[in-house]
C-alpha cells in the first residue's frame, strides 16, 4: 500500500514539473501582454506585477492595425475550409467506398502533399501569381492552401467515412437511390462530426499557416500571424505589442483544440490513429 | 467523385513540379529579368553546392530531423508511461498538454526569442541562476549552441504531440495481456519492453515518419529565431531554398535545390520505409 501511495506521488511530480516545462512558457508570453514593459526583463524576473492594457490597446485600437489582420486571418482560414469541404468530402468518399485503381498511389502522394516541404511550392507560386495579377490577394492565399487542407481533409474524412457502415447504404442503393441521394441523405448526416471535426482542423492549418500568407499576402491582406512580425522593427523590438498580437493569434486554435478533445489525436495523426 | 479534387491538386503539384524542372536547366534571376534566359545545362546544379551552403544546410537538416524525432519520441513515451499510470487528474494534464501543438510555429519562435533575449531574457537568467555554461554570444549566437537552442522550442512543441498519440497507443493494448505478464512477475520495465512496446511499434513508426518530415522541412523557426546564423550554422534545406529563390531571387539555382531537396526526402523516406515499416499499412 505504501508503494502504491510512493509510486502515485512520484508520478505526480514528474507530471506536475512536465506542466510547468510545457504550460510554462504560454503563461510567461501572455503575461508579456499584460506587462508593464519595464518589467519585462527584470532580473530576477518579475511574477507580480500591476497589469495594464496598453499594449493590447496599441495593437488592436490604435494605432496598431492588427484588428483588420484578426479579421484577415478569419476570412482566408474561412474561405479555405469553404473550398474545402467539398471537394475533399466527395474524394474522401469515393476513396473510401470504391476500388480505385492506384488508390494507395494517391493516399500516398495526397501524404507527400501534406508533409513534403512547402517552400518547394512557394517559389512558382509566388511567380505564377505575381504574373496573373492576384498577388497580395486573399483569394490567392485561400487557392494555395488548398495544396495543404485538401490532402488533409481527405486522409482526415476517409477514416471517419471509413467507419460507417456500408451496409445502410447499401440497402438503400437497393430501394433504388442514386449516388447523390444516398450521400446527402445517408453518407452525410452520419458522418456529420466526422465533417466537422475535420474542418476545425482545416480552419486551423489555415490560420497558423504563415509561410504563404509571409510572400504572398501584401499589407492589406496581412494576417495576424504576420502582423506579428511588424512589432519587430529597426528601432527595437516592442516586446508587450508582439505578445499581444501573438496572444489573439494564439487564442482561436486553443479553444478549437480544446473542443476537439477526443479527436486531437486523431486529426494530428491525419486519422491514422484513432485515439 | 474524386475528379474535381484529384484535377484541382493535379494542377496545384505539376505546375511547380513542371516549373522548377524547367527551370533547373536555365539561368535565370529575377532581379535581372522576367523571364528565364538562357539554358545553361547543369551550371544551376554546380551552383548549389559551389555558392550555396548546401552541404551545412544539410547537416543541420539531418541533425534537426534525426536528433528531434529521438528526443522527442522518447521524451513523449515516458510522458505517455506516466500519463497511463491513469491518476485522477489525467484528463485535465492531457487537455493542457496539447496547448504547444496548436500554437503557429513562428509565435513559438517569438515566444522563445523572448525567453532567449540577451543576457536578460528567462533562460539565460535561469542558465546564469544553476551556473550552467554559457556562451558570450548567448545560446543563438554561439555557433555551437545555436543548433540545440533551435531545436528547443520545437522539442517543446511537439513532444506532447508524441505523449498523447503514444497515450492513445497504450491504452489501446489490451488489459489481460499486461495483467497476464503482471501474474506472471514480469517486471514493470520487462512489461514495456516486451508488451507495451511490441504492440504500439505500428503507431510509433508511422507518426514518427509524420514527423520526421515535419522536421525536416524546419523553416519557421530559423526565420524568427536565428536567420540561418549565426554563419551558415543554422540554415536547414528549406530555409537555404527560401533564401536562394525569395531573397536573392536566384530562381535557377534555386529550382535546381528543389529537385535535390525532394530527391533526398524521397530517399529517406524509401530507407525509413524499407526499415520499419514493412507489412506496416498507413
Amino acid at each position: 500500500m505504501k508503494n502504491v501511495l510512493l509510486k502515485k506521488t512520484g508520478i505526480s511530480l514528474f507530471l506536475i514539473s512536465i506542466m510547468v516545462f510545457f504550460i510554462g512558457p504560454i503563461v510567461w508570453f501572455f503575461a508579456l501582454a499584460i506587462r508593464p514593459p519595464e518589467t519585462a526583463f527584470q532580473n530576477p524576473p518579475s511574477l507580480f506585477f500591476k497589469p495594464t492594457l496598453d499594449s493590447l490597446k496599441y495593437v488592436f485600437v490604435s494605432p496598431g492595425d492588427s484588428l483588420p489582420q484578426l479579421f484577415n486571418s478569419i476570412l482566408i482560414s474561412f474561405g479555405t475550409i469553404l473550398i474545402n469541404l467539398p471537394l475533399s468530402f466527395f474524394a474522401a468518399y469515393a476513396l473510401s467506398r470504391y476500388a480505385i485503381r492506384g488508390k494507395s498511389a494517391i493516399m500516398g502522394w495526397y501524404l507527400g502533399l501534406l508533409m513534403g516541404p512547402a517552400v518547394v511550392f512557394l517559389i512558382p507560386y509566388f511567380i505564377l501569381i505575381n504574373n496573373i495579377g492576384l498577388s497580395g490577394t486573399r483569394l490567392s492565399i485561400i487557392l494555395v492552401l488548398q495544396l495543404v487542407t485538401i490532402p488533409f481533409s481527405i486522409w482526415l474524412l476517409k477514416s471517419f467515412i471509413d467507419d460507417l457502415p456500408v451496409e445502410i447504404e447499401e440497402a438503400a442503393q437497393i430501394d433504388g437511390a442514386g449516388t447523390l441521394k444516398i450521400l446527402s441523405a445517408i453518407t452525410l448526416p452520419l458522418c456529420r462530426p466526422g465533417v466537422i471535426v475535420t474542418m476545425m482542423f482545416a480552419f486551423v492549418f489555415a490560420w497558423n499557416n504563415v509561410l504563404f500568407p509571409i510572400i504572398l499576402a501584401n499589407a492589406e491582406s496581412a494576417t495576424i500571424q504576420i502582423g506579428v512580425f511588424s512589432y519587430f522593427t529597426s528601432s527595437g523590438v516592442q516586446w508587450g505589442q508582439i505578445a499581444a498580437c501573438a496572444t489573439a493569434a494564439m487564442l482561436l486554435p486553443m479553444i478549437i483544440f480544446l473542443a476537439l478533445d477526443k479527436f486531437v489525436v486523431r486529426g494530428l495523426t491525419f486519422g491514422s490513429v484513432k485515439g | 467523385m474524386i475528379g474535381p479534387s484529384f484535377i484541382f491538386l493535379f494542377a496545384l503539384t505539376a505546375y511547380p513540379l513542371y516549373f522548377s524542372i524547367k527551370n533547373a536547366f536555365r539561368y535565370w534571376n529575377l532581379q535581372t529579368s522576367p523571364i528565364p534566359l538562357q539554358y545553361i545545362g547543369l551550371d544551376n546544379f554546380k551552383n548549389v553546392f559551389a555558392y550555396t551552403p548546401f552541404f551545412a544546410s544539410l547537416r543541420n537538416t539531418l541533425i534537426i530531423s534525426f536528433g528531434g524525432l529521438i528526443i522527442e519520441l522518447s521524451l513523449g513515451f515516458i510522458i505517455a508511461l506516466a500519463l497511463s499510470a491513469r491518476l485522477k487528474y489525467v484528463n485535465i494534464v492531457r487537455a493542457l498538454l496539447i496547448m504547444p501543438v496548436t500554437i503557429a510555429p513562428v509565435i513559438v519562435g517569438f515566444m522563445f526569442r523572448f525567453m532567449y533575449w540577451d543576457i536578460v531574457g528567462l533562460i539565460p537568467w535561469l542558465a546564469n541562476t544553476i551556473h550552467f555554461p554559457q556562451p558570450d554570444a548567448g545560446y543563438l549566437g554561439s555557433p555551437i549552441t545555436v543548433l540545440p537552442a533551435l531545436m528547443l522550442p520545437d522539442i517543446w512543441q511537439w513532444t506532447p504531440f508524441f505523449a498523447l498519440v503514444l497515450y492513445a497507443a497504450i491504452l489501446g493494448v489490451p488489459h489481460e495481456i499486461i495483467e497476464a505478464a503482471k501474474v506472471d512477475g514480469a517486471s514493470p520495465v520487462r512489461i514495456v519492453r516486451s508488451v507495451i512496446l511490441p504492440t504500439i511499434k505500428p503507431v510509433i513508426v508511422v507518426v514518427g515518419l509524420l514527423q520526421l518530415m515535419r522536421l525536416f522541412n524546419t523553416f519557421d523557426l530559423v526565420y524568427v529565431l536565428t536567420n540561418g546564423g549565426p554563419g551558415d550554422y543554422s540554415r536547414t534545406l528549406s530555409f537555404s531554398l527560401f533564401r536562394e529563390g525569395l531573397i536573392n531571387f536566384n530562381i535557377g539555382v534555386a529550382a535546381a535545390m528543389t529537385i535535390i531537396i525532394l530527391l533526398i526526402l524521397n530517399v529517406i523516406v524509401f530507407a525509413y520505409s524499407k526499415l520499419f515499416m514493412k507489412g506496416t499499412k498507413l
